[in-house]
């Protein structure tokens, strides 16, 4: 406060004042909520135990990119990328959707448990300014976890590089797919995991839900396309979320899957031969839908 | 100036009514909002927040119409819920800036206002430890500190008394009492305990299964509970006798006689009666009968009739 400190000891009552300042309208709610809930994703302001498991996992994420970072670094100049950045995903997919399984259920599920919807949605804010400033929040903290260790990659390989600005040259237009396939996984698993976890306040069943949408949709679906001719079971991997993302970060790369490892996702993709489009689609649809169920989630919602 | 009008309000819950075609006109002040758990109390705070929706009818809080000026109305209004609300593993000074910022407030003018608001409601150092560790005390401060942090000009009170023991209870509706008083913040108080509202409040509306039966100055109320305590040396039936013949509305009650003070006559018509009778006044003065009593007697009346 700009007033004087008070003398120790004395009791003041300066009383009630009243607020003649400025209000702000929505959009500085909804900024507000969504850097006090990316804070709160990542544990800052909260127990010290909320911070382990998010940054436990967005290590694991890492690693991968480290690991290639040391091969290079230890084989001076070798000139090719050990992960090129259109697989680094699916290194990391599982620390992707365990992180959102973690958090999920914690950002949105947290109010609920604790009934603090009320104090917020008779505030002058929208019930869905709430969903959009979460959404926000979970989907720049996945940004971060898939963007960083692509640019550790990208940094190191151009520094190993016999000559960097060659490797920038040459591969600058990596960076455009690298973001767009980044961006549109973090949205796809955070509308997923928002539509999962806002259904109940208890989050063992939301973070169980979400790790078995993708485990499940993703061992269905490469046990049906692998077991059956060329029915519809070829179809059965536009419901498997892994398989939806990889097919995704392919097509942004401009890469056909032409089955390299047998049983890898790519390899399933190609062995089912449905045009890289569908999943695209398939991906938009799901992230509208599941952001629909979240709004009338929270529209129904009686307090 | 009306301040909370309702026209024909209705809610029903899947059959059960909970809001029965309520009209209902106030004018600020601190009004109590009394019924029974279940009366409809809070489902009315509900819907002038915008929390839920009626079925039927309109509500204007402040002039604004709740259903179609939500946003603009909420900048004005603070809710303390029933309820707990509170997130445990956050600091009260983190989290009521948190809300002032959700209700329009800069960064800068939240932060000084929490620490303004938590201090008019007497948290001091405990205010920057996590809300898990606090006393029922300390958590319903908190929530009518949030309640207040953005400065609105009405209050929606929903039992805040809720779980205090005495003591706390006592300073909790003096703090309400002088936000009300003091800083001219008009307070609608939900209770099913006419007690706290009879010290708090200055103006009372009761409601029962969704209806209004009643709504006036606490002070029309207390009007009607005057009574005058009589007690006589000798014969107090014949006593209550002549003053029933005389018209008065009296009660007799192990030897001595409550009279109703809503006849002007009833202090010449109990002096003239003594003295015919020539019995010895022993006590005659004025007693209150509370708010609680005054809605015991109807109750009592209704099943006279069903009686006869």
């Amino acid at each position: 406060m700009s007033l004087s400190p008070e003398p120790e000891g004395s009791v003041y009552d300066l009383g009630y004042r009243s607020y003649e300042g400025v209000r702000l309208g929505r959009p500085h709610a909804v900024l507000s909520l969504y850097f006090t809930s990316l804070r709160g994703v990542f544990g800052f302001g909260r127990h010290t135990s909320s911070k382990i498991l998010p940054f436990a996992l967005a290590t694991i994420a890492l690693v991968p990119a480290v690991f290639q970072l040391g091969v290079v670094a230890m084989a001076e100049t070798i000139d090719f990328d050990l992960i090129s950045p259109g697989d680094y995903y699916e290194f990391v997919q599982w620390p992707l959707v365990l992180f959102v399984a973690v958090v999920a259920p914690e950002l949105v599920g947290r109010d609920q448990r604790n009934r603090t919807l009320s104090l917020y949605f008779s505030r002058p804010l929208l019930r869905d300014d709430y969903v959009l400033a979460k959404m926000a929040a979970l989907s720049t903290a996945l940004l971060i976890m898939a963007l960083v260790p692509q640019a550790v990659i990208f940094l190191g390989n151009a520094m190993a590089w016999s000559d960097p600005s060659d490797y920038l040259r040459e591969n600058w237009r990596d960076i455009a797919p690298i973001v767009a396939s980044g961006a549109m996984i973090s949205l796809f698993c955070s509308s997923i995991g928002l539509a999962i976890g806002s259904q109940t306040d208890r989050w063992p069943l939301s973070s169980g839900g979400i790790v078995a949408y993708f485990a499940v949709s993703w061992i269905l679906g490469s046990i049906l396309v692998n077991s059956a001719d060329d029915g519809v079971f070829r179809y059965s991997l536009l419901f498997s979320g892994f398989h939806v993302m990889r097919a995704f970060t392919l097509w942004v790369f401009g890469i056909t899957p032409d089955a390299p490892l047998e049983g890898s996702l790519a390899g399933n993709l190609a062995l089912a031969d449905v045009p890289l489009s569908f999943y695209v689609f398939v991906a938009v649809l799901t992230i509208g839908v599941t952001l629909f169920i979240v709004h009338l989630r929270y529209r129904r919602m009686s307090l | 100036m009306t301040f909370l009008a309702t026209h024909e309000l209705t809610k029903l819950y899947s059959g059960i009514t909970a809001l029965d075609s309520l009209d209902l006109e106030l004018n600020p002040g601190i009004i109590g909002l009394v019924g029974a758990n279940g009366a409809g109390k809070s489902t009315l705070i509900k819907i002038l927040l915008g929390l839920i929706k009626p079925t039927s009818g309109s509500a204007r809080l402040l002039g604004f119409d709740v259903t179609r000026q939500e946003i603009d109305l909420r900048r004005h209004v603070g809710y303390m819920p029933e309820h707990d609300c509170l997130p445990t593993d956050v600091s009260a000074t983190e989290f009521v800036a948190h809300m002032a910022r959700m209700s329009g407030l800069p960064h800068s003018a939240a932060r000084e206002r929490t620490a303004d608001t938590l201090r008019h409601v007497g948290l001091f150092e405990e205010r920057y430890r996590e809300m898990g560790g606090y006393s029922m005390g300390m958590r319903q401060r908190v929530k009518l500190a949030q309640a207040l942090v953005h400065d609105p000009r009405v209050l929606l009170l929903d039992e805040p008394t809720n779980g205090l023991d005495p003591e706390a209870r006592d300073e909790m509706l003096d703090l309400v009492h002088r936000t009300g008083q003091e800083f001219g913040i008009a307070i609608v108080m939900a209770s099913h305990l006419l007690a706290e509202i009879e010290r708090v409040c200055n103006y009372l509306v009761v409601i029962d299964a969704g209806c209004l039966v009643r709504s006036a100055p606490i002070a029309s109320f207390t009007e009607r509970t005057q009574v005058l305590v009589v007690e006589v040396e000798g014969d107090i039936s014949a006593l209550a006798q002549r003053l029933r013949e005389d018209g008065l509305t009296l009660q007799q009650e192990n030897g001595r006689i409550l009279v109703g003070l809503d006849d002007e006559r009833a202090y010449d018509l109990i002096r003239d009666r003594i003295a015919d009778l020539g019995l010895g006044l022993l006590r005659l003065e004025q007693g209150r009968q509370s708010l609680e009593d005054l809605f015991r007697t109807p109750k009592t009346d209704v099943d006279d009739v069903a009686l006869t």
